[in-house]
């Protein structure tokens, strides 16, 4: 039987050494520790647990980062000079369980993910503090968990489309590009108010608050939650059957 | 002999020609700025050429990805060996590349404004507009793709310029954008004072302008200095 921890730590290991992973780390906790320092400086919230919460957007582009290379690493062509091999055919042959390697994949993203996250929360709302002086408002260290939740989703299912597009290329594009502040989905939504079940939006309210919300009538924190979740199970399992018929 | 550049720009124009996701990123630019024009929510009584500078920000990603893959391309399996061993001097491949990529996006950015512009005026736009603007979309989409043809230069790599370029242009700029007013310092909202200058006098088009000569400069003589001393 595939002892699991044995994939897990193989892929931690794999994930562990590649430069991208470093920078995507930084993306996830110095981005929103110097957005929620900015956020502090400008009083733009009173609320130090506030300040950081809206600094939680640009973290997910880190999540994404991680999630893409995950993936996206083991399709890239080696040097010509050693044969121009790819990385997926030496992953395979050491565990031809495909679904279980897919798993073992999404169990390190997630494990990232959340280092990352408790790393820039925590430093974040010192930061805060350090700036705006106390302050707590109700509900907030459930939400720093929303956003936490957030950033995995993304990164899973960054994970999940480069399993389908076996490039980083497309995954990059599309998702960093809708993580913006001007998101195509929130475009979409302003014309068709289903685009609220979208992933990026149903899952919106896991950090963001109602009043802070530009958008009306977003999903209630648990049904976009579920909602989210089920995007990512969805796409992950249709990843793993892509993975599992498609050859390497 | 002394290197010929026209050739050494017709050899990297060859390369860039036969990469289909080049040919692909610039169709597919081109074809995204009439739907762009189409679903833009620009205010009734813009020009046409206002409404495709109100697209900018999302049609960028076409030069980006151009600008990253001309130059990242070489380093994904090693072509940049073969690339040097053909023409060993580094300075002149570098410019041949850097004009090669030039002509792309200017052809792309061209055609990408005028299919966006003439949907808009077949829609609701009453005029097409100043030219200066038409010129500026333009300088803003080929500044981006040299800067990132520079910038994957510098990192030898497709992913992480691209990573880099989409997070400061989707996500680090409209929350800096926000946060302080020196925004404008940024490469893409220097591009945007091209076209759709703020209102106000200060900062003006020229400072745009300067601003992304300033980009292009810095990180142009990174690129260049990496390049000459750096192992392939």
């Amino acid at each position: 039987m595939t002892r699991i921890r044995h994939v897990v730590a193989a892929e931690l290991s794999k994930l562990l050494s590649l430069p991208s992973t470093a920078v995507a780390f930084a993306a996830m906790v110095l981005g929103p520790v110097a957005v929620t320092f900015l956020n502090a400086r400008n009083a733009a919230y009173t609320d130090p647990a506030q300040a950081v919460l809206s600094a939680a957007p640009i973290g997910t582009v880190g999540a994404i980062v991680l999630g893409v290379v995950a993936m996206s690493g083991e399709y890239r062509s080696g040097p010509q000079e050693s044969g121009g091999g790819r990385q997926i055919t030496s992953t395979l042959t050491a565990m031809p369980h495909r679904a279980w390697l897919l798993v073992a994949k999404a169990i390190v993203v997630v494990l990232l993910v959340a280092v990352a996250a408790a790393f820039a929360f925590l430093l974040a709302l010192v930061c805060a503090h350090h700036v705006l002086g106390g302050g707590e408002a109700g509900g907030v260290p459930a939400r720093l968990f929303g956003a936490a939740a957030y950033w995995a989703f993304t990164a899973l299912i960054a994970l999940a489309v480069t399993v389908f597009t076996r490039s980083g290329i497309l995954p990059l594009i599309v998702l960093i590009a809708n993580g913006s502040l001007v998101s195509l989905s929130y475009l979409l939504f302003k014309v068709a108010p289903a685009a609220r079940y979208l992933p990026d939006l149903a899952g919106i309210r896991l950090f963001a608050d109602e009043d802070h919300l530009a958008m009306a009538d977003a999903l209630d924190p648990v049904t976009g939650g579920l909602v989210m979740g089920a995007w990512t199970t969805g796409l992950l399992a249709v990843a793993a059957l892509v993975l599992h018929r498609r050859d390497a | 002999m002394r290197p010929r550049l026209p050739r050494i720009v017709t050899a990297e124009l060859l390369k860039l020609a036969t990469l289909p996701v080049v040919l692909s990123t610039g169709v597919a630019t081109i074809a995204a700025a009439p739907v762009l024009a189409a679903l833009s929510g620009a205010a009734a009584g813009t020009h046409a050429f206002g409404i495709v500078a109100g697209t900018v920000p999302f049609l960028q990603v076409g030069p980006i990805l151009l600008g990253v893959l001309a130059a990242g391309g070489e380093y994904t399996g090693g072509q940049v060996r073969t690339t040097l061993t053909a023409m060993p001097r580094r300075l002149p491949v570098l410019a041949g590349k850097s004009a090669a990529a030039l002509l792309v996006l200017l052809a792309t950015g061209t055609a990408a404004a005028a299919a966006g512009a003439v949907t808009a005026r077949s829609g609701r736009a009453p005029a097409f507009g100043s030219v200066h603007v038409a010129m500026g979309i333009v300088a803003h989409l080929v500044a981006m793709g040299l800067l990132a043809l520079a910038l994957a230069v510098l990192l030898r790599s497709v992913l992480r310029p691209l990573a880099a370029l989409l997070t400061l242009v989707f996500v680090a700029s409209p929350l800096l954008g926000g946060l302080t007013e020196k925004a404008y310092l940024l490469p893409d909202q220097a591009g945007r004072l091209l076209h759709d200058p703020l209102p106000g006098t200060t900062p003006g088009t020229w400072t745009g302008v300067v601003v992304l000569l300033a980009w292009l400069t810095g990180v142009g003589a990174a690129a260049t200095a990496a390049f000459l001393v750096r192992d392939a």
